[in-house]
């Protein structure tokens, strides 16, 4: 490394004292017991769960009465044991594990775990949350170690909601939780306290000694935030990240670079097409089950995600012991299908090659968020596939606030999708009481079938009757194709080769410093 | 060395940009012109065709510069990148030149308070930070190809206000004006007959200067993701598009682009460095060049 | 300098700062009312902007009680009383993007914008000077024509592109530099001589963007200058020409360039943001960007505010500096 100008530095260090405040000398980078250091352009806006910060665990900082395991299967973490449901499914007991202490060194009892949940409940707290809360009525400690959940309704998969992260009440209380400093510097139980966080820049985490599951295996963490993918893959290939994730087509010149391996992480995490009932063209089944077949799924996941990612036919993963095998379609465009389907209802080619239908042009508006490149890229490839069936679509690159409005009547290329339970998601995206209402069920989709098959599956306690149901579900999904699902992607991850301890999980839509792959880094090492 | 040396440095010439120069520069901006208002004729582009079995392809015969992610001619879109960009800077340009052209001409013919206090505020405004008020007004008209133009316009339109003014101011008591008012003839018909005249060629030229300026911010812009939709191929879109093959090898996606930016400014610049090295300094001082 | 002449000296300077305030307030008012107009007659729903990605499990009615919260449903009056009020007693509000107090945000980030403007106008001074006068000493000869043609080519190239193609060559290829960051990433700290290092490419890069103009302007004036009568007395007088180029023509050719630096301040800035986003350096320009793709209009507003009222204040500085410089200067 070149040594800076004397003269500059002399300069920058005087006027960087005049600038702050305080200034603390540099660690050494990079070696053994150093910390270990992740990138990922996912900022959370806020450190508190009661804010969204890590709702389904993973979150580092913070445990839940519930944690997933790498098959993502409930295990017990601040709760004793996995809490108990009563027959009628309405009430729900949890244990407390003794002895856990927060970050401040406050014991932890149930009070904090009803402050946590009442909070998100409290209607001043703008915690975008409570409409995932919905069935819970209250919440109780009749003793310092037992929590009771009292339900509205029956909720099959209330448990996977305990992995909310707990807040000690102590630190909260009395305070405006929507600015709470508490925001920033938060404090949990987790593996890892919150050593510092320079929004923007970067999360350090110290490993916390005292943690109840055994101290962490190294001793700190560092979350880089790069939102810009291609800043990001310079600075992993400048050797400054154990752990980055990139766009799939960044990562592949990692392959070949000596002491770096790629990983591929299976998600839930999927990208389709909304096309909203409000619009004549959209709103024909016709149409979108042409659309439905003329989309080359195989070429999406070549061209525009360089491999990673497999065909998407519904909204419940492949992985999902939920997924019906029966659902899955062609791979490859199906064009000859397709414009069978629209010949067959009555649009017929144009003289400018757009098919028509009692004088109605078979052409809409797609609308993707400006600043993400890969739904632009999907835009235009389901654009490209539509033409080739006498479909005449506009993309349009706008920002959130000019697409909410017009989703009621526009098509929209939208993504989400999570692995942990089929009602999660998909009962507000495709059950008609959400009709409408924003960025549920935003084409205003409804289905007698549909309905039935979703308020089945969350009422149902019987894991069979759940499947059942869910297979009625997706099964009518792919009936009236209220969305023409695309992709399921797979995360990329950039892992430095002297890195273990690495285990992918299946990970959902939602991912940042909580539930990347490093969900569980407080066992990795790292070798010098 | 007393006379010898005064007799020498006085002799000195200012240096222009070379016959030679311009001619060069001349010919790339008649090329480059006319290929864009062409293209639609004889190279049409569909701006959301893609093509996924050709992505990444190095340039070659059929493809000159190369093929970017998605399997789009560089060359193809570069060209109507360009065009997107000189089209946003003209009509920027000539936004920039209308709004500033009306304050110049209050300013210069009413006198006095007005001028004063126009000039004030113009001083003022040029003061702030161009590109940061013209995110502003993208964000919250929201990005789109007439929130670009309007940004541009809102924020460039200074010289032009100070050229109209200062040539009007100069030309107020020249004698043919003050005969042409002593003739009885009206405030508006001075300002159209005699004045206007005069201060077209100082137009022409603000507004020619502005035109790379115009380009750079609506490049900037797009850069930024703040321009227009980014599938539509702009100039600053395709310069942003190519970042990531910058990593990936694939050089080309964003070389053309960006060399068709500059090239093109470039001639810009040396064309009006011939007319601009005759204004006098103060001009050249407000004009920021 | 007489104590006489020297109070008239500073009262003069009070009564430019007074007349500049004079019209710098209403500017501000006025800029602050547009912006707000802006702000309200833009279709951007702040609680929506507040719950991010998180808005797709987010119902209308949790949307409502948030926007509630807010009050962003009054009158518009209403809001803009409150916001300038809020504004004078030192609260700009609260950012929807990144969740925190403006306040905070422009904090923590003023400080690095103005480290790198201020190195990189630093080095533009110095730079420019020194090429600038060395051209017009030379005028003509080889090193004048390569650095005309040369400042007149780099004027044309984006300063984004020049930031691309440094990382490209010095942290890519050679990997000598950094090519992004502010510190070492396992920095705890910000260590002075870490972040020198960090700021090298980005300070060099908008240096060299905004070099050409100056150079050329300092070369013109230099040489200028060169035949002032004065200068050109002083050479026919025989003083060795290092001292007539420094001692005599630099010096009159230095006094309109410091206005100079006031007045293309606007631009240094604008090229800041632009090489903030591309180094991803946590300052103000990148904050601001973000903001208007978030269309987080407290932070775009208190950013776009700010950073007028630091240039408005550095035209006054230069302005008064100018009028320090040469005593022949009237300030009015």
């Amino acid at each position: 490394m070149p040594r800076p100008p004397r003269l500059g530095l002399a300069v920058s260090a005087a006027v960087l004292l005049a600038l702050t405040a305080c200034s603390a000398p540099t660690a050494n980078p990079g070696t053994g017991n150093g910390p270990l250091v992740v990138a990922t352009a996912g900022e959370p806006d806020t450190l508190n769960p009661v804010l969204n910060y890590g709702v389904d665990g993973g979150s580092l900082i913070f445990d839940g009465l519930v944690a997933r395991d790498e098959r993502n299967q409930l295990v017990p973490a601040l709760a004793e044991e996995l809490p108990s449901v009563s027959p009628d499914g309405q009430t729900v007991t949890a244990r407390l594990r003794p002895d856990v202490l927060f970050h401040d060194g406050t014991p932890l009892t149930a009070q904090d775990v009803v402050f946590t949940y009442r909070a998100v409940l409290d209607e001043k707290v703008d915690s975008t949350l409570r409409s995932d809360l919905d069935m819970l009525a209250s919440v109780d400690a009749p003793d310092e170690a037992t929590v009771v959940f009292t339900l509205r309704y029956a909720y099959a998969p209330f448990l996977q909601r305990l992995t909310l992260g707990i807040v000690p009440a102590g630190a909260l209380a009395g305070q405006d939780i929507n600015k709470a400093p508490f925001n920033r510097q938060p404090i949990g139980t987790g593996p890892y306290r919150v050593a510092s966080w320079t929004p923007g820049d970067r999360l350090v985490l110290a490993a916390n000694d005292r943690y109840w599951a055994g101290r962490p295996a190294n001793n700190g963490v560092v979350v880089a935030f790069v939102p810009d993918d291609n800043v990001r893959a310079q600075r992993t290939r400048a050797g400054e990240f154990d752990a980055a994730e990139l766009p799939p087509k960044l990562a592949t010149g990692f392959d070949a670079q000596p002491g770096y391996r790629v990983h591929r992480a299976p998600t839930a995490d999927y990208r389709g097409v909304m096309l909203p009932m409000g619009n004549p063209v959209t709103g024909d089944v016709a149409v979108r089950r042409a659309l439905h077949a003329a989309v080359d799924r195989a070429a999406m996941v070549d061209g525009v995600l360089g491999g990673a990612g497999e065909p998407a036919y519904g909204p419940v993963p492949p992985s999902s012991e939920f997924a019906d095998p029966a659902v899955a379609g062609t791979p490859t465009a199906d064009p000859a299908t397709a414009t069978a389907t629209l010949d067959a209802a009555g649009w017929r080619p144009g003289p400018d090659g757009i098919r028509v239908k009692d004088g109605t042009r078979a052409a809409f508006s797609l609308m993707y968020p400006a600043a993400d490149s890969l739904r632009k890229e999907l835009a235009l490839a389901v654009t490209a596939d539509a033409k080739k069936i006498g479909i005449a679509i506009t993309p349009e690159g706008l920002t959130w606030d000019a697409i909410t409005p017009r989703m009621k009547s526009d098509a929209l290329i939208m993504g989400y999708g999570t692995p942990y339970d089929p009602d999660f998601v998909s009962y507000k995206l495709f059950h008609s009481d959400f009709a409408g209402q924003g960025f549920f069920n935003p084409g205003s989709y409804a289905s007698q079938v549909t309905d039935r098959a979703l308020r089945d599956g969350r009422a149902e306690a019987d894991p069979a009757r759940r499947r059942a149901a869910y297979a009625t579900f997706q099964q009518q999904l792919a009936t009236d194709v209220p969305w023409v699902f695309l992709t399921y992607l797979e995360h990329t991850y950039v892992l430095r080769d002297s890195v273990d301890g690495v285990v992918a999980r299946v990970e959902p839509h939602e991912h940042d410093v909580a539930n990347s792959i490093w969900w569980n880094i407080h066992t990795w090492t790292r070798r010098s | 060395m007393s006379a010898a040396v005064l007799a020498r440095v006085r002799r000195l010439p200012r240096p222009r940009p070379g016959r030679v120069g311009a001619t060069v520069a001349g010919t790339v901006l008649a090329a480059a012109v006319l290929a864009c208002l062409f293209a639609p004729v004889l190279w049409p582009l569909d701006q959301s065709a893609v093509d996924l079995s050709q992505t990444r392809l190095a340039p070659s015969l059929l493809h000159p510069a190369g093929t970017d992610d998605l399997g789009r001619d560089v060359a193809h879109r570069s060209l109507y990148g360009l065009r997107v960009s000189l089209l946003v800077g003209v009509v920027a340009a000539l936004v920039a030149a209308v709004i500033g052209g009306a304050v110049g001409a209050l300013a210069g013919t009413l006198g006095g308070v007005v001028d004063r206090v126009l000039m004030r505020l113009v001083d003022t405004i040029a003061a702030l930070p161009h590109l940061l008020l013209g995110i502003f007004i993208v964000a919250m008209l929201r990005p789109s190809l007439g929130a670009v133009v309007l940004s541009i316009g809102l924020t460039h339109w200074l010289s032009t206000a100070r050229i109209v003014r200062s040539e009007l101011l100069s030309l107020r008591h020249r004698p043919f004006i003050d005969a042409a008012v002593s003739g009885g003839a009206g405030r508006l018909r001075v300002l159209t007959r005699h004045l206007l005249p005069h201060v077209l060629p100082r137009l022409a030229l603000a507004i020619t200067l502005m035109i790379p300026h115009a380009v750079w911010h609506e490049t900037a812009l797009s850069f930024l993701g703040l321009g227009l939709p980014p599938h539509l191929a702009s100039l600053g879109n395709m310069i942003n598009d190519g970042r990531a093959s910058l990593l990936t090898g694939a050089w080309w996606a964003s070389l053309t682009p960006g060399l068709a930016l500059i090239v093109v400014t470039l001639a810009l610049a040396t064309l009006t460095a011939r007319w601009r090295d005759r204004l006098d300094p103060r001009v050249r001082a407000e004009l920021q060049l | 300098m007489t104590e006489r002449i020297r109070r008239r000296r500073l009262a003069g300077a009070g009564g430019v700062v007074r007349r500049r305030l004079l019209v710098a307030v209403p500017v501000l008012v006025a800029t602050s009312a547009g912006m707000f107009a802006l702000g309200a007659a833009s279709p951007i729903d702040p609680a929506q902007q507040y719950a991010g990605a998180a808005a797709f499990t987010t119902s209308e009615e949790n949307l409502a009680q948030i926007r509630a919260n807010w009050g962003v449903d009054d009158p518009l009056p209403v809001q803009y009383a409150r916001w300038v009020g809020n504004l004078l007693r030192g609260d700009l509000g609260w950012s929807t993007s990144r969740h925190e107090p403006v306040v905070d945000v422009l904090a923590a980030r003023a400080g690095w914008t103005l480290l790198l403007v201020g190195a990189a106008l630093a080095v533009v001074l110095v730079a420019s000077l020194l090429l600038g006068t060395l051209a017009a000493y030379r005028r003509g000869g080889w090193f004048d024509r390569g650095l005309r043609a040369s400042a007149y080519a780099v004027q044309s190239v984006p300063v984004f592109w020049l930031g691309l193609a440094a990382i490209a060559v010095f942290a890519l290829s050679l990997g000598w530099l950094p090519a992004g960051g502010l510190t070492d990433i396992t920095a705890t700290g910000t260590d002075p001589a870490d972040v020198a290092r960090h700021l090298i490419l980005p300070v060099g890069v908008l240096a060299l963007s905004q070099v050409p103009w100056f150079v050329l302007f300092i070369r013109d004036s230099v040489a200028d200058s060169l035949r002032d009568d004065h200068v050109l007395a002083a050479r026919a007088r025989g003083l060795p020409g290092r001292t007539v180029l420094f001692g005599h023509a630099l010096r009159t050719g230095l006094l309109p360039f410091i206005t100079l630096i006031g007045t293309h301040l606007p631009e240094i800035v604008g090229g800041a943001v632009l090489v903030e986003t591309v180094f991803s350096l946590p300052g103000l320009g990148a904050v601001t960007v973000q903001a208007a793709l978030g269309s987080d209009f407290p932070l775009l507003a208190a950013t776009t505010l700010a950073t007028t009222v630091v240039v408005l204040t550095a035209n006054l500085a230069t302005d008064l500096a100018y009028a320090a410089a040469d005593p022949r200067v009237r300030l009015e």
